[in-house]
């Protein structure tokens, strides 16, 4: 058609024959436009595009993720949980409903009917029942099952879970606890080598397609049986970009985590932007194994010392705000507001440590018995290269505390405070929103965290936070909850500086309308991407 | 003739001696610094984590888990057998990562380096021929502010201006993925990933090949045989490139060898701008997570390569310049 157009434009006159071609070159445009146009109208309705800097968190299947929030989140696409939460808190997932029996000290879960494995396979009680036993003989370590003391079949399909005691997270857990199928994994002898095909058999809205290691990216497919109903988005990709503004302004991703002082942009080219609640905090660990820093009252001069409201004005463009120095976020349901804080307040400072028996040089610099008051502050990219190692120092030596500050690589400097190998140190650490389980790990001296205080110096605190976990009754643990951050903010064995602003933006043109879930995913992941947002 | 051809081979064998000596050295050194990193794999790993946290029994657990270290000569068996061990972080062989990776680096370095060595090449014959000209003084200032500028710096520049203000080209990967495209549609979707990462480095090798190209140029043109060859009535061109440029040739061989040689991890920077995927990029998620083994054969083979390169050069030497060929001899 086209090559006999082409023809009598030749036999026309020259005249004639340019603005013929213009119409020809216009048509082909527009229908190179038009061919263009559509492809993305048709992308548009069934895909979605996630971004993020680091692109590789492992292969999306439980024991091979990596131990962070993104690579649980891609995990969840795939694999579903007894419960889940949204934006209204719980809500049922593989469990229509459940209950809690005081008296058996049990949970019972009443399962879904006609869910479906991701190979067609009916999902039954047994494939709960052997989760549990599963997940206890190789341990996973999103979830803690400690407290459970065994499982049985309790109707055609109900399943009771048994606890040795009462265990307030139980829930929280179980929100988070992916099940697995028996037939794929009652074979496995060691999951953390199993990498095969149907490793990636879940009954979650998303099948596996792909990860590519090296380019950090991943395929999921809509799940067309999925008991919900066929997610909204037909391809879910994760690719990986170093910005994420310019990857949401190029198109190339439709949501992605952004920084703070991108928002206007972001807002101006239609983009949604979503801003979390106060869950992740950056904290100024404190070496309370040796001298002077085990002195408590020590500690309180160095909170006092310290203007936190200036390091969000000068190194984050005042993006974020003071944190509470009871550790639990304001914005979480069982915060005390009458949490003791420690103001910046630099003459107390020095009263204190001049109480504590310190003498202020000529040159400004405290000393006791001839010896220099000299703190080592190791300061890393925590997250992203900031300059509040530098800021602290300089507050920290306008009181008149000497600082030799040591900026390093992150792993060097988690190796040295795991080590007990610093003065003070700067680090940072979220799940401030989640369920309370995060301040015995947060706090407890056994904790492997390199965030954790790592704190044995109350006994009182140790017992209140063991018996927060026991205590079932909201209105009680929020009393212990409410002494825990009382007596934390005396102690003060670590310092919470402040909250970052968290924000993430999406394009409201896919469909999609993400949301951070309060409370955060699981036991208390700060991403948006919850699955929950997908389905219809 | 017997005496020197034999004392010739007697050179090349200790010569020989002394690359297989410096590569046991250098394999030595991959197997050793990388384990010298403080902080290990499950602490990168696992003790920052605010959803994990291991108890210390579950983590000397993990730390046997991954321990792989056997010692050097059992690395040094493997590695003839040309086993590299498996990643700690995927637990996959390392080998299928390196070569999953390799493609994308060979395609951006090695296209950046010709690029960068042919216009750099001509641009240094027709400068130093056009001495004192408006032409040659404006490309030598320029390259001269060129070269002072680091890639990170031409990098960003080359995204916001291409891919943020006049979205010619997109900002991070080497390709849309999972777009499902026909061959050639993947081609040009290729290509257009390539472009920016690709001019970072062209901008980035330019100004260097073209400066000692020119300087060398310049130190030729002055020999007499170049006035003979134009008294002879030889095209401008012929005694351009046939006659000088050839002696010339020299020093800008070496820089592209060694460029090349610096493959592996010289796109390091350029890499992480762009998000491409490659063997820097793989190095640092490497370093970062302390996935010994994968730092360990990316280093090998990045200082092997640097070591074959220089093996190369000589080699090349002595096609390019008889003298040097001379030198063996004498």
């Amino acid at each position: 058609m086209a090559k006999k157009f082409a023809l009598t434009v030749h036999q026309n006159t020259q005249e004639d024959g340019d603005s013929l071609m213009a119409l020809i070159q216009r048509c082909t445009l527009s229908l190179i436009f038009i061919l263009f146009f559509g492809i993305i109208c048709f992308a548009g309705n069934s895909e979605i595009r996630i971004a993020d800097p680091s692109g590789d968190w492992g292969f999306p299947t439980p024991y091979r993720h990596y131990p962070r929030g993104p690579g649980y989140i891609r995990m969840s696409m795939v694999f579903d949980t007894l419960i889940w939460k949204d934006t209204t808190g719980v809500i049922p997932a593989l469990a229509e409903s459940w209950s809690y029996e005081p008296e058996t000290l049990s949970y019972l879960f009443t399962l879904r009917q006609g869910v479906k494995w991701h190979d067609g396979r009916p999902l039954t009680p047994a494939d709960v029942i052997f989760t549990f036993q599963y997940l206890k003989e190789h341990p996973y370590n999103f979830v803690r099952l400690d407290s459970v003391s065994g499982c049985e079949i309790a109707g055609e399909h109900q399943v009771r879970v048994k606890l040795h005691e009462p265990y307030a997270p139980f829930l929280a857990y179980m929100a988070t606890m992916p099940i697995l199928p028996e037939h794929v994994w009652n074979k496995v002898k060691d999951p953390k080598k199993y990498v095969q095909p149907d490793s990636f058999i879940g009954t979650g809205p998303y099948t596996f397609v792909d990860f590519n290691k090296v380019k950090g990216t991943y395929l999921f497919e809509a799940f067309a049986d999925y008991y919900q109903g066929r997610p909204k988005i037909d391809r879910l990709i994760y690719i990986k970009a170093d910005d994420p503004l310019l990857a949401l302004l190029t198109g190339k991703a439709d949501l992605a985590e952004i920084e703070p002082n991108m928002v206007k942009i972001l807002e101006k080219k239609g983009m949604t932007i979503l801003r979390n609640q106060r869950g992740w905090n950056k904290k100024l660990m404190i070496n309370h194994t040796k001298e002077p820093f085990s002195n408590k009252e020590f500690r309180h001069a160095l909170a006092y010392a310290i203007n936190r409201q200036e390091i969000i004005d000068k190194a984050h463009q005042g993006h974020g705000t003071v944190a509470s120095d009871g550790l639990l976020s304001p914005d979480h349901e069982f915060y005390n507001p009458k949490t003791p804080s420690y103001e910046y307040n630099p003459a107390k400072a020095r009263k204190i440590l001049t109480s504590l028996g310190y003498i202020q040089g000529k040159d400004g610099f405290f000393a006791k018995d001839g010896k220099p008051l000299h703190v080592r502050l190791l300061a890393s990219t925590v997250t992203t290269t900031d300059r509040d190692g530098e800021i602290i120092r300089h507050q920290l030596e306008q009181v008149g505390i000497a600082v030799d500050l040591q900026m390093q690589e992150k792993t060097a400097a988690d190796t040295q405070i795991k080590a007990w190998d610093f003065d003070l140190a700067v680090s940072g650490h979220g799940g401030l929103l989640g369920d309370t389980v995060m301040l015995n790990r947060m706090i407890s001296p056994k904790s492997g965290s390199v965030n954790s205080a790592r704190y044995g110096g109350s006994k009182k605190l140790l017992g209140l936070l063991k018996e927060q976990l026991r205590t079932m009754d909201k209105e009680k643990r929020r009393r212990i909850l409410a002494e825990i951050q009382k007596i934390y903010a005396e102690e003060l064995p670590s310092l919470s500086l402040y909250y970052p602003e968290s924000t993430a933006a999406y394009n409201p043109k896919k469909g999609i309308s993400w949301y951070f879930t309060p409370g955060g995913i699981g036991t208390g992941i700060p991403l948006c991407q919850n699955k929950a947002a997908l389905l219809r | 003739m017997m005496l020197s051809s034999r004392r010739f081979t007697k050179k090349r064998i200790s010569l020989l001696l002394a690359y297989s000596l410096s590569a046991l050295l250098m394999i030595w050194l991959s197997y050793l610094l990388p384990s010298l990193l403080p902080g290990d794999f499950v602490t990168a790993m696992y003790s920052t984590s605010e959803d994990v946290t291991l108890t210390a029994a579950q983590e000397s657990e993990l730390r046997a888990y991954y321990s792989q270290d056997t010692g050097f000569s059992e690395y040094l068996l493997k590695l003839i057998r040309l086993d590299w061990g498996n990643s700690y972080a995927f637990l996959t062989p390392v080998s299928e990562l390196f070569f999953e990776a390799l493609p994308w680096t060979l395609l951006l370095l090695v296209s950046a380096n010709i690029l960068a060595a042919l216009t750099g090449f001509i641009a240094g014959v027709e400068a130093a021929f056009r001495r004192n000209s408006r032409f040659e003084r404006s490309l030598v200032s320029c390259g001269t502010v060129l070269e002072g500028l680091p890639e990170i710096c031409t990098g960003v520049i080359l995204l916001a201006v291409f891919s943020l203000y006049l979205g010619w080209f997109p900002a991070a990967g080497a390709e849309t993925a999972y777009a499902e495209l026909s061959f050639q549609a993947w081609l040009l979707d290729v290509g257009h990933h390539l472009t920016l990462p690709l001019a970072s480095l062209v901008i980035a090798y330019f100004p260097g090949n073209f400066l000692l190209t020119r300087t060398s140029m310049i130190m030729v043109i002055s020999q007499p045989y170049i006035k003979t060859a134009q008294a002879k009535g030889l095209s401008g061109l012929r005694i351009r490139y046939a006659h000088a440029a050839r002696n010339a040739l020299l020093p800008l061989v070496t820089r592209f060898g060694l460029r090349l040689a610096f493959t592996v991890t010289g796109a390091f920077v350029v890499e992480r701008i762009h998000a491409y995927p490659g063997l820097g990029t793989l190095l640092f998620n490497a370093i970062r997570l302390r996935d010994l083994p994968v730092i360990q054969a990316i280093v090998l083979i990045s200082s092997i390569m640097v070591l074959a390169m220089i093996m190369v050069l000589e080699l090349v030497y002595a096609y390019l310049d008889p003298r040097v060929q001379d030198a063996y001899q004498r």
